[in-house]
């Protein structure tokens, strides 16, 4: 399944907790029902930052896929 | 609104500023609510992150680079620390030159004669009577062992801009890094990254209404550079030590705030301030430039045979805060090292005071400070 993104936020090599720091000030700007497609690495960040938020009942992870180059696609979803 | 007290006017916004209103309150609530360390991944940390990458993004936004660029600090005299230091140790293969002008803050002036120390040669640009550095001295003077030229933005005690967009080109046609130390400057007068040509720019928060205790260094990409302070692996190993999130959030909503009215407004105020001091004030003199090369908020005077320190004392019994030579220098008896960098005497420079405005002045105050300003020479020139 593809999703569509309205929104691309690269944090490759942003260490935790920064990464999800500025997924949330990027999701903050962004209106319901939006997507925003976070690249993360693997590691700490794939495990630290979807918890993060989802702990925010505002916004859902609707996708996460691993990529070719070993880093993670998340889809997160405004509510 | 300000309200008017003539027991308490502060005509030192050079040295430092009022906080905002908005700025005590966010640091209020980072330090009751939102303590978290901003490098913690719970719940507590992550929220303290997330001030501080606000704070990041806002300083980047106004000087038009990105926010991975922008790496948090103490303070004005670390980021000079850090951009000297840090080139001297990391580019020492290639050369031991140094170019800096002579009306530098001391944190860049005595950390030059400190390299000087250890085996760096500096050399010292020269000014015009109004402060200004000439691009083509700087040409002259690079050699193929030059490493780093650091010429301020804008003079913290006369108040002069200097050209920096044309010595970053200098800089960037021989290879040379540039550092400018634009705490003055900084939302005063625009700065941005990208027509400036600088490698290297020292920011701080308490000269634009922000916190003390918190600045920052902008860094090109590019450039490799030798942390100063080594630890943790703390702003992607540039700079350890825990955050200090409340001063950074402060710092960051101090920069949310500025605008171009409140420069307007301060414009407005210094120009009034000159023209009846110098249409009123027999002898009055003004140092450094005037109109819009000079900074917005910064009046330097000297008045004829007053001593600037008496000025300052008399003032200060009126309630009236001002300040001769630099802040940092106050106190000292000997005649500033940038009024003489211009040419002055050195009886001459020590008639000299500072006076620095803000967005919270008044013309109230003003004229009620140059009421002060008349009887206090009226009084000395009687007993003189």
């Amino acid at each position: 399944m593809t999703y569509q993104s309205d929104v691309i936020l690269d944090l490759k090599g942003v260490p935790c907790p920064r990464n999800t720091a500025m997924a949330i000030i990027q999701l903050e700007t962004m209106d319901q029902d939006e997507i925003l497609k976070i690249i993360v690495d693997d590691g700490e960040p794939i495990k630290n930052v979807p918890p993060s938020l989802e702990e925010d009942d505002e916004y859902e992870i609707i996708a996460r896929k691993k990529s070719d180059q070993g880093c993670w696609h998340l889809y997160v979803k405004v509510l | 609104m300000p309200v008017f007290d003539k027991n308490k006017i502060f005509l030192d916004n050079a040295a430092t500023t009022r906080p905002y209103d908005e700025v005590i309150s966010l640091m209020s609530k980072m330090q009751s609510d939102n303590y978290g360390n901003p490098s913690s991944v719970h719940k507590v940390g992550v929220k303290a992150a997330t001030q501080v990458e606000r704070a990041r993004l806002a300083i980047a936004d106004t000087l038009g680079c990105s926010a991975d660029r922008v790496f948090f600090n103490s303070g004005g005299t670390e980021s000079n620390n850090t951009a000297l230091k840090g080139i001297a140790t990391n580019y020492s293969q290639k050369g031991k030159h140094i170019i800096i002008s002579p009306i530098e803050h001391p944190s860049v002036h005595y950390v030059a004669l400190w390299l000087a120390k250890i085996g760096f040669e500096i050399e010292i640009l020269p000014v015009d009577s109004s402060g200004f550095v000439d691009p083509d001295e700087i040409r002259k003077r690079i050699r193929t062992d030059t490493i780093l030229v650091s010429v301020m933005h804008a003079n913290n005690e006369i108040g002069t801009i200097e050209p920096i967009k044309e010595i970053g080109t200098v800089c960037a046609e021989n290879n040379v890094v540039f550092h400018t130390d634009a705490c003055q400057s900084f939302t005063k007068t625009p700065l941005n990254i990208q027509e400036m040509n600088a490698d290297l720019i020292t920011l701080n928060g308490h000269k634009i209404h922000g916190p003390k205790g918190v600045g920052a260094l902008y860094i090109k990409k590019e450039l490799d550079i030798d942390p100063l302070l080594v630890g943790g692996g703390q702003e992607n190993n540039m700079r350890a030590g825990t955050y200090n999130a409340p001063a950074i959030a402060g710092f960051g909503k101090a920069v949310m705030k500025s605008n171009s009215d409140d420069i307007d407004k301060v414009i407005g105020l210094r120009d009034y301030f000159i023209r009846i001091l110098k249409d009123e004030i027999e002898g009055l003199s003004i140092n450094g430039p005037l109109g819009d090369k000079r900074l917005c908020n910064n009046i330097n005077l000297r008045v004829k045979g007053i001593s600037g320190k008496k000025i300052f004392l008399e003032l200060d019994k009126c309630g009236i805060a001002i300040s001769t030579g630099s802040a940092c220098s106050s106190g000292k008896t000997t005649p500033s090292r940038v009024l003489l960098a211009i040419g002055l005497r050195d009886d001459v420079a020590n008639e000299s005071v500072r006076i620095s405005i803000s967005k919270y002045n008044t013309m109230e105050e003003l004229n009620f400070t140059f009421e002060c300003m008349k009887k206090i020479i009226q009084k000395e020139r009687k007993l003189n």
